[in-house]
This record gives C-alpha cells, structure tokens and sequence, in this order.
C-alpha cells in the first residue's frame, strides 16, 4: 500500500471535517471528504493507482472496523431491558420490510441491462 | 494488569483476534450468513469483555487508534463511486425516488412497528436514525431527544438485519441485478451493507456506497422534519 493513496485520503477527510466545524453542517466530516474527493475525480478525470489501491485494501477492511461498534449492542444496560421487544421487533421487522420496499420499487423503475 | 487490561495494545490484539477468527470461522461455513464476521467478531469481543469484565467504553476508547480508520474508509468509497458513474449516471431518476420513499419508509415502518409493540417515546426517537450511517444518526437522534447509546445499537442491528436477510428477500423479490441489490442494502443497512455489497460485487459495492451517502444526507433534513410533525 502506498503512502501518497493514504495521505489523500486523511487530506480529504480533513478538509471535510474543517468544512463541517467552519459550517455547523450536520454531516460528518468523513462524508463531505468522500463527496469532496468524488467531484476532484470527476473533474479531474483520472485515479492514480496509489489511490486506488489504498481504497480497495480500506474498504476491504471495513467488516473489521465495524466489530466494535457492533459489540457495543451487548452492553446497553439494565435500564432498557423492558424496551427489547420494542426494539428488535421495530429494527428486524423494520429492515426487512425496507430492504423488500425498495427492490420492488426499483423493479418497477428499472429495466434489466439498460 | 488491570492498566494493560485497558491499553490500545490489548484492546486492538483482541480486535483482530477476533476478526481474523470470524473470518476464519465464516470461510470454514461456506460463508453462513449468521457468522458475517461483522456479527461473529462482535459476539467474539463482547464474549472476551464479559469473561475478563472489562467495561466496553473504556475498551472502544483503547482502540481508538483502530477505529479512527472508519474515517478515511468512508472517504476512500469516493473511489468505487467514480469507477462506477457511468452506471449510477444512467440510473438517476429511480435511484432518487428510491431514495426520496426508501429512506422515508425505513424510518416511518421503525416508528409504527414500536410504537405498536408499546416502545418509549425515547426508544421510538432512537430508532429514527436506524437506516442512518452511525455518526449522521446519533447526530439526528440526540437533537430530537433520543439517546446515542440506543440509536447506535439500532444502527448496528439495523445493519446485521440487513445482511443477514438481503439473501431471502432478493431472492423473493426476484432482483439478481447488482445495482438494485447493492443500492437496497446500502439504503437499508448503511455501512455494514456497503461492507456485504462489495463482497457481491464492485458495481454492488459502489450502488451500495452511493445509497449510504444519500440516506445519510436525505435524513439528516427528512427525519427531524417529520418528527417534528408528529408532535
């Protein structure tokens, strides 16, 4: 992995969290560099490989960043103990319905191999 | 001891022990979903925690350095993004009534379906955000009056839902095209579907990055204006 991939990553990741503090904007930092670099690519119109690179071995990576944050749900405490049901039925029941929602939704909008 | 306990050192060795045993566990079973290694690494770390009795806040903050990386990961999906454009493109005007109806609907169906199984108005506010990328959520959710330890959770399980039933619903609904597939699941289950869409395929991956930006933002204004109403 090369270095100059990483660094344009940080720079743009830093870029986006000055802007959100200059702005008082509501969206993560993390999400206005990934906007940020997005427009520079298409502007500029080519990847360097290094970027490349760099993004794919990130992304790659993504299941073993979430592990700790996923662990977190085992440890919500006593307190919520009798809004379980609640809160599983809504998120399971919820996320499924979503999930068929929106693909027939997009069914009916988009064409195979268009 | 108990200062190594809580050092990054131990805090990040547990991590990737974990990861690189849920990975291994997840090939071993020809890759059942119930052992994504997003969920089996999570029940690996909780189960080292609650066996050694180490407090989990004091533990996520150990390892920061590790977590710090989700940063530049969301930054690096501009990348999959721009290789894919050309599709995306195309596909503009479903991918944003999707979006408009799609993320709407993730939060209303949330709020109906606790609300009927008698959730808190805390619980149900919590659950807003749950489609919602974890730092754009917690953001909604507390300035309604939810609570970040909640919505996080919500987040995260909204996310092993989403994996673990894009399979069967897919399925049912007929779709084998890796744009509507990746671009539901990101919709639906965020970050941790974005992570399963690129194991699909780079265009899922892509379709599915471009839905998580989107919720993100689209949410951000949709969910505070809609509770607003209800009140």
């Amino acid at each position: 992995m090369k270095v100059s991939g990483i660094l344009t990553l940080l720079i743009f990741h830093l870029l986006g969290e000055a802007i959100v503090r200059a702005t008082g904007l509501f969206i993560p930092g993390a999400v206005v560099g990934l906007l940020l670099l997005f427009f520079t690519l298409l502007i500029r119109g080519q990847l360097s490989s290094g970027l490349e690179q760099s993004s794919k071995t990130l992304i790659g990576f993504l299941p073993l960043l979430l592990i700790l944050s996923s662990a977190g749900i085992f440890f919500l405490g006593e307190a919520f103990s009798d809004q379980w049901l609640a809160f599983a039925g809504a998120i399971v029941a919820g996320t499924i319905l979503t999930l068929v929602f929106c693909a027939l939704l997009m069914k009916l909008m988009v064409k195979p191999n268009d | 001891m108990t200062e190594l306990l809580t050092s990054p050192l131990f805090a990040i060795t547990v991590v990737l022990g974990a990861y690189q045993a849920a990975v291994w566990l997840y090939e071993k079973s020809d890759r059942l979903v119930w052992l994504h290694p997003t969920i089996s690494g999570a029940l690996v770390v909780a189960a080292v925690l609650a066996l050694l009795d180490i407090d989990y806040h004091r533990f996520s903050d150990a390892a920061y350095w590790l977590t710090f990386w989700l940063g530049p990961a969301t930054v690096a999906l501009a990348i999959p993004l721009y290789q894919q454009w050309h599709l995306i493109r195309k596909m503009a005007e479903p991918l944003l009534l999707t979006l408009i109806a799609g993320a709407a609907f993730a939060c209303l169906s949330a709020l109906a379906i606790a609300w009927l199984l008698g959730g808190s108005a805390t619980t149900l506010l919590s659950l807003s955000a749950k489609s919602v990328t974890t730092p754009i959520a917690i953001g909604i959710s507390e300035s309604m009056g939810g609570l970040a330890t909640i919505t996080a959770s919500a987040v995260i399980l909204t996310g092993i839902v989403g994996i673990v039933f894009v399979n069967i619903t897919m399925k049912l609904c007929r779709i084998d095209d890796d744009r509507i597939w990746g671009f539901c699941l990101g919709l639906s289950a965020h970050a941790i579907g974005t992570a399963r869409a690129f194991e699909r395929s780079p265009v899922a991956g892509a379709f599915s990055s471009l839905a998580l930006c989107l919720t993100g933002s689209y949410s951000a204004v949709f969910i505070p204006l809609a509770l607003q109403w209800f009140r």
